[in-house]
């Protein structure tokens, strides 16, 4: 897996620099010159993570940042990994559909209820307590601004 | 006999109902106001809106709430396109923003979907006028001194667009002058340190911001722009010294915006009724002595002008002749 | 001056500025923990009310608040992996290691331990340099920031794995967030740089945003997946090792403690370096003390010294970039600029004078600082531990909060929808990273730098041509930053006493 993904990374990162690289040609040289210095290099080591990726050895090696937990079957970390992901983007999607002060309680809710499997009590409890402090903070207090969603613009409500 | 009675009494209620409140309630009545501002907490534009904020409420029937928000980004382009494309034109909206942003949709600047001329102008809430000072140890007592010295002076700045660039960009093409123009500083104040250093020797700006330095002695004025305020009227004017009409009109493009300083506008097709409603309550909240104290401590100089001013100023910015626009494009660059 | 100094310390003992200052602390201790509420923002929003009020009192308001957001946001960092504050990302990486490891309260203790500490360095300093402030400050022109950028960025090396593929992929990241520090309009010629034509981007990247995404999102699918509490497998309410422990800890390595509050102040000090970079030079700065191969690799998996680090660094920052603000009128973050404007409001001229005439009224801010912090510490040494138990909650329970806070922080920063695509595309980002094991910590590094590395060139070359090179401060940082790149090779080649070698 890891070296999937340091794959992944070398051959985006060399995609992203070269783009770059092309994307100064053209630009007076004051502004070119440092995304040149930069890109030149960072797609050169890129190609070498790749290269040393394809062709070297396979360990792991160290990394000075935390590691994902491993010690679970691949096919059960699979399933979950995209669950969260699906969950955490499902988030951000409600947030632009529903805005802010409607996708919030009922991400906590569903999130509670359905992928925690817990009781009805506790969700709605945690829902709302979630809510209050939210709406109760961010919106009478500090007046900080939550568009509504995209859906309610649409039906023209609010 | 009793219907004359009591249509005197409708009558006479009617009449005295304003003094009691006891007309239609005003539109405003239990409403809240959002401002709009396209810049992020601290800077200029975001004091003087949250100054206002405090005192509108006083002077607009029914005192509602104003509360600001900040939508900063792309130079309040953002904020604009906001205040002109996806809020509602119900009075409850007052936008604010750079005022060059004229100037963005002269020069075409893609991401500009605004047109000045159709928002719903209150005014502005000062003039801001721009001015070049630097170090007061050189040997340089005036614009003319410097002129002639033919010696090269660096004047800092932070990049295209601001006024701490494009004022002595022009300055050094237009009018000659010898300025050598080091671009990059985060921020104005960070110029004013480097002139400490002296690493640059002057630097341009809103005359607000370079006051207290003027008040230090680290720096004096040499040149201003059009726009004028107490202290530096008998600084010479940048237009009345250039040597051609095109130069003299390129040089009032740039300043043009100053008049509008602050400027205040609501969503366009916002009834003329709340438009006006708003001008009023701008106009007495600045010479409200509660606010004309709390500026003087903050050193703010707020001062109205109202909205069809304003947009005298705009239509004559958008309107200028194709070649003068091209010309001031070459020099001229909207950005930060 | 002593008189001054005591005085200011009466002046914040009354009972009406102290009253203040609570109020003050007890506001600052929830900016500081919600992501994206910025100390900035809320300060801002504070101002207004000091209007009415007097000098001191005001000051002990704003500054109670400012001083305790830095101490605060490490707490979310080191509870739940979300970075509290921009200044506290970098506590993350062995706060939240800690906490995963059952440690949640030793963790808290160490950071809340070395905030006090780099919060009092970070006080004294500023009345300490009170006589040297005026020619240190002016001393550091453009080429020097721009070599101080070259050492921060030379912490790279400190901050990546061991051999050549470690530092080979440490560079990479770095190299990566230089790269994204470019996005925007560049402030030479005004090319919109990489903005994809989009306004959103025209003024680079929001660092918030980013920084949420980085750390906090994989953080969160990794609770997903591991589906117990973020301590992991111990029993519910057994936890390691208590908030005291931390505090302890803070002291056995009292020496580095005191580095890291160094750097802080050293770069708070210096206007215009910003305040994200501190934490991570200290943060690389506490690496370099394993004393071999073996101990470097504890780092990031839950050493208590890369809380310390970072932890005392963000704080003593405050009290060093209070010193440019008062003495030139010059602020040294956005908080300080804000800082400023309440100076002017109450009628004081920050500059010179703030350092003689008014000199009973800067010690004031100096005590301020230092009796907050103090409170705040004290304070919530009291629920540390209670806190650390969030830790034992199950994980279903706490990762929809700990996403609303991602979502809800991250959007505050600027109120606009695009902040929260940039978090979940670096949260991709950062998740691919974690998987193929490499170090985020130089892509930060690289992003905050970046621009300060390039505007700073730019100006010394367009300033003082080639002469620059050869200044003598340049070249002793130009020492320094070989200095800090090698360390790591030399570190490598240590074998621990009696361990034998372990590559």
């Amino acid at each position: 897996m890891h070296s999937k993904a340091s794959l992944a990374l070398g051959l985006g990162i060399m995609v992203l620099s070269g783009w770059a690289v092309a994307s100064t040609f053209g630009w007076p040289w004051k502004a070119a010159l440092f995304p040149l210095v930069i890109g030149i290099p960072v797609f050169c080591l890129a190609a070498a993570e790749v290269l040393w990726v394809m062709f070297g050895s396979t360990e792991r090696g160290d990394s000075p940042d935390f590691q994902l937990t491993r010690d679970l079957p691949r096919r059960v970390m699979l399933r979950r990994t995209l669950t969260g992901m699906a969950w955490i983007v499902g988030f951000f999607v409600a947030i632009v559909l529903l805005g802010f002060p409607i996708a919030v309680p009922l991400f906590v809710f569903l999130y509670v209820k359905l992928q925690g499997r817990e009781g009805w009590g506790v969700s709605l409890t945690l829902s709302l307590a979630v809510w209050g402090v939210f709406y109760g903070l961010l919106d009478r207090l500090l007046h900080l601004p939550f568009p509504d969603g995209v859906i309610a613009a649409w039906i023209g409500l609010g | 006999m009793r219907h004359t009675h009591a249509l005197f009494a409708v009558f006479g209620l009617a009449l005295c109902a304003p003094q009691y409140g006891l007309a239609q309630p005003s539109p405003y009545a239990g409403k809240t106001i959002t401002m709009v501002v396209g810049y992020k907490p601290g800077g200029g534009y975001d004091a003087t809106a949250r100054l206002l904020a405090r005192h509108l409420p006083d002077h607009i029937p029914g005192k509602p709430t104003v509360i600001v928000q900040n939508m900063p980004g792309a130079n309040s382009l953002i904020a604009a396109n906001h205040v002109y494309g996806a809020a509602k034109p119900d009075g409850l909206t007052i936008g604010t923003f750079n005022r060059n942003l004229p100037i963005a949709q002269l020069t075409g600047v893609a991401g500009v979907k605004f047109d000045m001329t159709k928002f719903a102008w209150i005014g502005s809430a000062s003039s801001e006028s721009t001015i070049l000072a630097i170090r007061t140890d050189l040997p340089y007592n005036s614009f003319e001194d410097m002129k002639k010295s033919g010696k090269e002076i660096v004047i800092g700045a932070t990049g295209p667009g601001a006024n701490t660039y494009d004022f002595p960009l022009l300055i050094k093409d237009l009018l000659g002058v010898k300025l050598k123009i080091v671009s990059g500083y985060s921020s104005s104040s960070d110029i004013m340190l480097a002139i400490e250093r002296k690493e640059a020797d002057g630097r341009a700006g809103s005359y607000s911001s370079i006051l207290p330095f003027i008040d230090r002695k680290l720096v004096r004025p040499v040149i201003r722009a059009r726009a004028t305020e107490p202290g530096i009227e008998k600084l010479p004017v940048d237009e009345d010294l250039a040597s051609t009409p095109r130069a003299k009109a390129i040089m009032a493009l740039r300043s043009a915006p100053e008049v509008i300083g602050r400027p205040y506008v609501m969503p366009p097709g916002t009834p003329d009724a709340m438009v006006k409603a708003m001008r009023e309550a701008f106009a007495k909240a600045i010479k409200d002595p509660k606010l004309i104290a709390e500026a003087k401590k903050a050193k703010m100089d707020l001062e109205f002008v109202p909205g069809d001013e304003a947009l005298k100023v705009i239509k004559e910015v958008l309107t200028q002749p194709k070649d003068i626009v091209d010309e001031f494009s070459k020099y001229i660059k909207f950005g930060e | 001056m002593i008189d001054a100094f005591l005085d200011g310390l009466l002046l914040v003992l009354q009972w009406k500025a102290l009253a203040f200052m609570l109020l003050g602390v007890g506001l600052g201790f929830w900016v500081g923990l919600l992501p994206g509420l910025g100390g900035a923002t809320t300060l801002a929003l504070m101002l207004p009310f000091i209007y009415t009020m007097q000098p001191v009192e005001a000051f002990a308001f704003l500054l109670g608040m400012h001083a305790v957001v830095a101490t605060t946001g490490d707490i979310t960092s080191v509870l739940f992996g979300v970075p509290g504050e921009a200044t506290t990302a970098a506590t993350i990486l062995d706060g939240y290691a800690m906490t995963k490891k059952g440690e949640a309260g030793r963790a808290l203790g160490a950071a809340l331990g070395s905030s006090l500490v780099g919060a009092l360095v970070g006080a004294f300093a500023l009345a300490l340099a009170i006589p040297i402030v005026r020619p240190l400050v002016l001393t550091f022109g453009s080429p020097e920031l721009f070599m101080l950028a070259i050492v921060g960025l030379a912490f790279i090396a400190s901050l990546s794995a061991q051999g050549g593929r470690g530092m080979l992929r440490g560079f990479l990241a770095g190299g990566l967030g230089l790269l994204f520090a470019t996005v925007g309009q560049d402030p030479q010629a005004g090319v919109a740089r990489f903005t994809l034509d989009t306004l959103y981007l025209w003024q680079g990247l929001e660092l918030v945003p980013v920084l949420v995404g980085i750390f906090a999102i994989p953080e969160i699918i990794d609770l997903v997946v591991r589906g117990t509490s973020i301590a992991g497998d111990l029993p519910p309410g057994r936890l390691n090792k208590g908030a005291f422990e931390g505090l302890k800890d803070t002291f056995r390595h009292f020496g580095l403690t005191i580095r890291c509050s160094l750097i802080g102040t050293f770069i708070g000090i210096m206007p215009g370096l910003g305040g994200a970079v501190a934490q991570w030079m200290a943060y690389g700065h506490a690496t370099q003390s394993a004393r071999n191969a073996e101990e470097r690799k504890g780092f990031g998996a839950g050493d208590v010294r890369g809380v310390l680090g970072p932890g005392a660094a963000n704080n003593s920052k405050e009290g060093g970039s209070l010193i440019p603000t008062v003495a030139f009128g010059v602020p040294g973050s956005t908080s300080m600029a804000i800082l400023l404007g309440g100076f002017v409001l109450l009628g004081l001229v920050p500059g010179p004078d703030m350092l003689t005439t008014h000199l009973t009224l800067t010690f004031s801010m100096v005590w301020t600082i230092v009796v907050a912090n103090v409170i705040t510490v004290a304070a919530s040494f009291l629920f540390l531990n209670r806190l650390a138990k969030l830790t034992t909650v199950r994980g279903h329970m706490l990762i929809p909060v700990i996403l609303v806070l991602v979502f809800v922080g991250s959007f505050t920063a600027n109120n606009n929808y695009g902040d929260l695509v940039v978090t979940l595309v670096f949260g991709g980002i950062g998740y691919l990273m974690v998987v193929a094991g490499w170090p985020r910590a130089p892509f930060v590094l690289g992003l905050v730098l970046g621009k300060i590395a390039e505007n700073y060139l730019y100006i010394s070359v367009a300033r003082y041509g080639a002469a620059w090179l050869s200044r003598p401060v340049v070249l002793v940082l130009l020492a320094l930053a070989l200095v800090v790149v090698v360390y790591p090779f030399i570190q490598s080649r240590r074998r621990g006493p009696g361990k034998g070698a372990h590559a």
